[in-house]
C-alpha cells in the first residue's frame, strides 16, 4: 500500500484517512485532514501558511537541499520481485535516514547559533536604550542592601555589648 | 447524491450541454443517484445542429460527483463537479468523445465503452 504525501502540509496520508480530490484536468490532490482540503478550497497557497513543510522549507527553516531527498522519489521503472534486494533496499534506508537526521540536527544548530547572535544583539541593544528607565531602581536597591547592613552591623554591634558588660 | 432536479453537465460531444435529472432508474424508491447509477433527464442546454435537443428527455449514467465516493481501500474520492454520459437503451454512449477524468467504478457496472473511450480513469 502506498503511502501519500498530503498536498497542503506534507504530512504521510495513511490508508483510510483523508479526502482525494480531482480537478476536471484530472490532477489529484491529497489531503490529510478537513483542516488541509479546506485550505485548499479557500484557495491558500502552501507556500504562505506558517504551519506546512513548504514554508517551512522555503523560508530556511528546515533543510531543503540534500542528497538524501534523492532516494525518497517516485520511480516509474518496475522492478522485478526480488527477496534479497528488498533486505538490502530496508537496510539502505535505515542508513539513508540516520545521515539525514544528522544532517538535519546539524542544520537546525547552525540555524539557532545565527538566531540566538540575534536575540542577545536585540537583548543589548533594548537594555541600552531602556537603561534610564530602571537605573533609578537599581540605586534604590543599592541604598536598601546598604541600609540593611548598616542595620545589621548596628544590631551586631550592640549584641556584642550587652555580652561583654554581663561578663 | 443525484436527486430529481439536480442539474448536471454533460461531459460528452452528443450535443447536450446541461441536463436535469428527473428520475432515478434503480429498484425501489430510490432517492439519490451515485457514480455509476443511470438516471432519466431533460435536456436543459444544448448545442446548436446537434441530434440531441434542448428539452429532450434522456437516459444517463453519472460519471463524476462532488459528494465523495467511498473506495473498499477505505479511500474518498470527490470530483470538481456533477457530471454525466448520455447513453442509449443498449447503456452504450451516444457521443463519440468522454471529457475529463472518469471514476473508475463504472467499468464494474459494465460501461467497458465510456471507460475505453475517457482519457483519464482515475
Amino acid at each position: 500500500m502506498r503511502l501519500e504525501k498530503c498536498y497542503i502540509c506534507s504530512s504521510t496520508v495513511y490508508p483510510g484517512h483523508g479526502i482525494e480530490f480531482v480537478r476536471n484536468d484530472a490532477k489529484v490532490f491529497r489531503f490529510c485532514r478537513s483542516k488541509c482540503r479546506k485550505t485548499f478550497h479557500m484557495k491558500r497557497n502552501p507556500r504562505y501558511l506558517r504551519w506546512t513543510k513548504a514554508y517551512r522549507k522555503s523560508h530556511g527553516k528546515e533543510m531543503a537541499i540534500d542528497s538524501t531527498f534523492e532516494f525518497e522519489r517516485k520511480r516509474q521503472r518496475i522492478q522485478r520481485y526480488d527477496r534479497e534486494l528488498v533486505g538490502r533496499t530496508i537496510q539502505a534506508i535505515q542508513k539513508v535516514d540516520a545521515v539525514r537526521m544528522k544532517r538535519e540536527k546539524d542544520y537546525y544548530k547552525n540555524r539557532m547559533k545565527q538566531a540566538n547572535k540575534q536575540v542577545q544583539k536585540t537583548a543589548v541593544r533594548e537594555l541600552e536604550k531602556g537603561i534610564s528607565l530602571i537605573e533609578p531602581d537599581i540605586l534604590r536597591m543599592n541604598e536598601a542592601v546598604k541600609a540593611r547592613e548598616t542595620v545589621q552591623q548596628g544590631v551586631a554591634m550592640v549584641e556584642r555589648d550587652q555580652l561583654s558588660g554581663s561578663n | 447524491m443525484i436527486q430529481n432536479q439536480t442539474y448536471l453537465n454533460v461531459a460528452d460531444n452528443s450535443g447536450a450541454k446541461q441536463i436535469m435529472c428527473v428520475r432515478i432508474l434503480k429498484p425501489g424508491n430510490a432517492k439519490y443517484a451515485h457514480i455509476g447509477d443511470i438516471i432519466v433527464g431533460v435536456v436543459k442546454e444544448a448545442l446548436p445542429n446537434m441530434p440531441v435537443k434542448k428539452s429532450d428527455v434522456v437516459r444517463a449514467v453519472i460519471v463524476r460527483t462532488k459528494k465523495m465516493l467511498r473506495r473498499p481501500d477505505g479511500m474518498h474520492i470527490r470530483f470538481d463537479d456533477n457530471a454525466a454520459i448520455l447513453i442509449n437503451q443498449d447503456n452504450n454512449p451516444r457521443g463519440t468523445r468522454v471529457f475529463g477524468p472518469i471514476a473508475r467504478e463504472l467499468r464494474d457496472k459494465n460501461f467497458t465503452k465510456i471507460i475505453s473511450l475517457a482519457i483519464e480513469v482515475i
